[in-house]
């Protein structure tokens, strides 16, 4: 099938397809009649004041985050892409359902929803390995992006998706909803200097992913399975292996190294992510990674460090007898030890215009144009950490990380794991 | 999984049998292995040797991936030959690659610049997409004749150029024609911005600048090139800003 290219010509305004469209005299399927939906009321904006949406990636996260937008009177949400029909379906008929029609599209291919010029933002839910290569294609195709976290899958992925939202001018939002939403708790006190400096942070979650061997099985009919894989090396089908639960022991795509960083990276997404804005961290890249082996007698496993250039050094899983004493956690999965020294207070960030969702902020930042509180590059920045954790587990060696060469120093096979191939025709540039 | 070297040949031998359904734990010693060869130049010789003879003994897919995976890891030009093999396989081509792409050194970049001339054309899209993302110089002259083909080779030949970005890689961008049909002309745009950013970046503003203003130009008055006259623009400002920075 030939798919619909990409234009950077429909990067203009919905409002411009508009007028593109009427002054071009393309025909339509139907007159357009001027509604009361359209002209807005009391709770609702008029259309020309929504800002219309798709989503790609349908299920579980996504269909989370389709009900978010959903919600919003100011979103009208016009298209759900999936590449599974049942799960495009439901996305429909919850659209379908919300405005009292059939109007929303539903799409396989995330190409066709793209090439729609009407489009203003999309969110993406797909899993991890997908993310670089759809957000990258939305901001050239002049959409604005809300994408769940993690996300990135590998290290080099970041600046690219970074510099494709600068160069088209898109706002583009990492998607935990956790970071500012669940960790208040440590991050109001240490923003107020409670603590004093961080000396360190101590993280508790999931490893990394894993390999997946599992074996073949008929491919059911209502996937795209080719499409499910994408840039990803070609398995055979096995429902544990593209599973959208939440679970990483085996049974979801969350699982394995090719479509996920394991609950290191989507967990971690929310730890680490709470953690690195307390300690006011997000525009830093770790210039460390330190691995601990397992120790001899078995008892201790072994555990990975990040250090920042500012010295604090962020572990995961470091063993509980080798902590220091906290001076604040959030429920066990982070504890963070600071100096006590006496040190200013500064304001928290905080979601836009008052708003009290990254939903919300997301949309508010299309609105005016402004970067979101999870702005795509401190996202990226974030996700540093855990991704070279994860590679200071795989290699069992301790790494120094260029920031300014996006390469590890005298490490040529540290920096093999930066990318990994992308299966043709899927590439990022 | 501490590494036993008197284990690798039961290893090896189960994973010549691999087929995705099997049972992977017999071979699983052969991933310790591929960690402590990182520091064992005579392993990491020998594994490479026995990678090689199970790419060429027509193992299964299965085994062939989990091979390229760990030369991904390890390989070195000795491996290149037997992963080459792979290039033109439709099957095994992008494993090929997921190794050869991250191998160091001139031989993993030759054997990708010749299958780029050789395989089908679905094929060369992802040699084109290695090559890019090892900024291979000497693909260029392959990828500036491309990009003057069909689109189905064209777009990735300029997606390429812009990743490799170097001075005959420009030159080939800028005599590309930006508004040309079905998608070529956006991934021209495309990749001259991400020239002009790489060029920023380095310090050559007046460069920059130059493909900054030669894009505003080519879309002005065109209404339906806004976007690009808004790239444009904004890469325009960033030199401004790159030069107050400076002062």
């Amino acid at each position: 099938m030939k798919k619909a290219q990409v234009s950077l010509a429909s990067a203009a305004t919905r409002r411009e397809f508009l007028k593109l469209t009427a002054t071009a005299g393309v025909a339509t399927a139907a007159p357009y009649v001027i509604t009361s939906k359209a002209l807005g009321d009391a709770t609702t904006p008029p259309a020309s004041d929504r800002i219309v949406m798709g989503g790609i990636g349908i299920g579980n996260m996504g269909k989370g985050d389709q009900g978010a937008f959903l919600g919003r009177p100011d979103v009208q949400y016009v298209a759900v892409c999936d590449v599974r029909k049942k799960w495009r379906e439901e996305g429909k008929a919850r659209a379908d359902d919300k405005y009292g029609n059939q109007d929303c599209a539903a799409y396989v291919d995330f190409r066709d929803l793209l090439a729609r010029g009407d489009i203003d933002a999309v969110h993406i839910a797909t899993p991890d390995h997908w993310h670089s290569i759809m957000t990258i294609a939305a901001c050239r195709s002049g959409k604005d992006v809300y994408l769940q976290k993690p996300e990135t899958l590998t290290l080099r992925e970041g600046p690219l998706m970074v510099s494709a939202a600068r160069r088209y001018g898109r706002v583009v939002s990492g998607g935990s909803q956790r970071v500012l939403g669940d960790y208040r708790g440590i991050v109001d006190p240490i923003w107020a200097g409670e603590i004093g400096n961080i000396r360190s942070i101590d993280i508790s979650v999931g490893g990394p992913s894993m390999p997946c061997y599992l074996p073949a099985q008929t491919t059911p009919p209502d996937i795209d399975w080719d499409l499910w894989l994408g840039p990803a090396p070609w398995e055979p089908y096995n429902s544990g292996r593209c599973d959208g639960n939440y679970g990483t022991g085996g049974n979801s795509w969350r699982s394995y190294i090719d479509y996920s960083g394991g609950s290191l990276t989507d967990w971690g997404a929310h730890h680490f992510g709470g953690a690195i804005f307390a300690a006011d961290l997000r525009e830093l890249q770790p210039s460390k990674v330190t691995y601990f082996p397992a120790s001899a007698d078995g008892k201790t496993a072994a555990y990975v460090s990040v250090t920042y250039p500012n010295g604090t050094e962020l572990f995961h899983n470091r063993p509980a007898s080798l902590r220091p004493a906290a001076s604040i956690t959030h429920q066990g999965a982070i504890q963070i030890a600071g100096d006590g020294k006496p040190r200013a207070a500064k304001p928290v960030p905080r979601y836009r215009n008052g708003e009290t969702s990254i939903y919300g902020d997301f949309i508010q930042c299309v609105k005016t144009r402004q970067r979101p509180f999870r702005d795509i590059e401190s996202a990226v920045n974030t996700m540093t950490a855990p991704h070279m954790i994860a590679i200071g587990y795989r290699l069992e060696r301790s790494l120094i990380w260029d920031r300014a060469s996006q390469q590890f120093k005298n490490d040529e096979g540290a920096n093999r794991l930066l990318d990994r191939a992308r299966r043709e025709p899927w590439s990022i540039s | 999984m501490p590494f036993d070297p008197t284990a690798l040949d039961t290893a090896f031998k189960s994973l010549a049998a691999y087929d995705w359904a099997a049972d992977t734990a017999p071979f699983q010693m052969i991933d310790a292995a591929v960690i402590a060869a990182a520091a064992d130049k005579a392993l990491r010789a020998d594994l490479e040797k026995r990678f090689g003879a199970l790419l060429a003994d027509g193992t299964s897919r299965a085994a062939k991936e989990y091979v390229c995976r760990k030369l991904m890891m390890i390989g070195t030009a000795a491996s290149v030959p037997a992963l080459a093999a792979f290039l033109g396989d439709t099957d095994n081509s992008h494993m090929a690659r997921f190794a050869l792409e991250r191998i160091p050194g001139p031989e993993a970049g030759a054997a990708l610049n010749k299958a780029l001339g050789t395989v089908s054309d679905a094929l060369k899209i992802g040699m084109m997409s290695s090559l890019a993302s090892r900024r291979d110089l000497a693909c260029v002259p392959v990828l500036t004749t491309l990009l003057k083909g069909p689109p189905l080779l064209a777009i990735p030949a300029a997606n390429a150029l812009g990743t490799i970005h170097s001075t005959e890689a420009i030159a080939a961008l800028a005599a590309a024609d930006p508004f040309a049909a079905e998608g070529v002309g956006e991934a021209v745009v495309n990749a001259r911005l991400a020239c002009a950013e790489s060029l920023l970046a380095a310090g050559k503003r007046a460069d920059a600048l130059a493909i900054y203003q030669g894009l505003a130009k080519a879309a002005a008055g065109k209404p339906d090139a806004k976007a690009i006259e808004l790239a444009a623009t904004r890469g325009i400002l960033a030199c401004a800003d790159a030069v107050a920075a400076a002062s």
